[in-house]
């Protein structure tokens, strides 16, 4: 009975001193939020959409031209391959699904590693 | 849902424009406390914004815009984090927090222990004792943010609650005190 007192207090006592901790980071916080920080005017804000805007667009032609082309090339390969040398497409095919199968494995087996 | 967030969605470059200059302020001020650097608050906030840009689309409106601007935010500074630590040029975090004290101290500003203390943690304890104890978000946001369950979240706050406590010497005399009652039994 003694020895469970003890416990609670130490556990009373404890969330005193975190509760004062956390008060004291209150402060600390509180005095990064009164630190004046410099606001750019409007035109600026809107100068910096635009260019983001734009750049967005010119990433995306981009990336929808590499897609295109790549695309046009494994498609075009595959078609060659499966009419001339239909061995070559069949073992292109089986080498593909076992690598995507393995690459999956391993990345399921890391993420569930790190997890624990 | 705000007439400005629904022009900014349309794309009207006015909209985005007004909506962070009214936002700036918090977000720089909410990265630099997690950065505890006022140079990598503000460079992450115009890394956050353009990323706002890019997926505002995403915004369905259930919370805050703030509130979406601290889960980009956040997750900017973790990516930046990672990349710096991948690089093998991290400096560690207590280098970084001085230029803040620096600016602290040029401004005649009193620097505070728990910043002292809140600095030396690395930043996946930091950010969650902020969000938590500061801005009030719950462990399962925080969580999702971090992508983290909320008990990782919950552990890593309670930790470094008990080491800022440590650094702070909260509870040295009362340990000492248990010690001393201890031995006299």
């Amino acid at each position: 009975m003694k020895k469970q007192k003890v416990i609670i207090l130490n556990s009373e006592e404890q969330n005193k001193q975190d509760f004062d901790a956390i008060h004291e980071l209150h402060e600390g916080l509180n005095k990064i939020d009164q630190f004046p920080v410099y606001t750019p005017n409007l035109q600026w804000f809107e100068q910096m959409v635009v260019e983001e805007q734009q750049h967005t667009r010119r990433k995306l032609i981009r990336d929808l031209s590499v897609f295109f082309i790549v695309a046009f090339i494994i498609i075009s390969g595959m078609l060659v391959s499966l009419y001339q040398m239909p061995t070559i497409f069949v073992i292109v095919q089986i080498i593909t699904t076992i690598f995507i199968a393995s690459y999956t494995s391993v990345r399921l087996i890391k993420k569930a590693t790190r997890n624990e | 849902m705000d007439a400005l967030i629904k022009n900014a969605k349309e794309g009207d470059h006015l909209a985005f424009a007004m909506l962070f200059k009214e936002n700036y302020p918090f977000l720089v001020k909410y990265l630099m406390k997690i950065t505890m650097n006022p140079d990598t608050a503000e460079e992450l906030a115009q890394e956050t914004m353009a990323k706002c840009i890019q997926k505002i689309h995403l915004y369905n409106g259930q919370s805050k815009f703030t509130t979406w601007l601290v889960s980009i935010a956040t997750n900017s500074y973790i990516d930046q984090c990672r990349k710096k630590k991948k690089e093998k040029n991290w400096k560690g975090q207590e280098e970084v927090f001085r230029k803040l004290k620096w600016h602290f101290e040029s401004r005649n500003e009193e620097w505070n222990d728990a910043l002292d203390a809140l600095g030396k943690l690395p930043e996946d304890v930091r950010i969650p004792i902020i969000l938590k104890h500061y801005y009030g978000y719950s462990y399962d946001e925080i969580g999702e943010w971090m992508k983290l369950s909320p008990g990782t979240v919950k552990s890593r706050v309670h930790n470094g609650i008990r080491s800022v406590r440590r650094e702070l010497k909260l509870g040295e005399e009362t340990e000492s005190h248990y010690t001393e009652q201890r031995r006299t039994k």
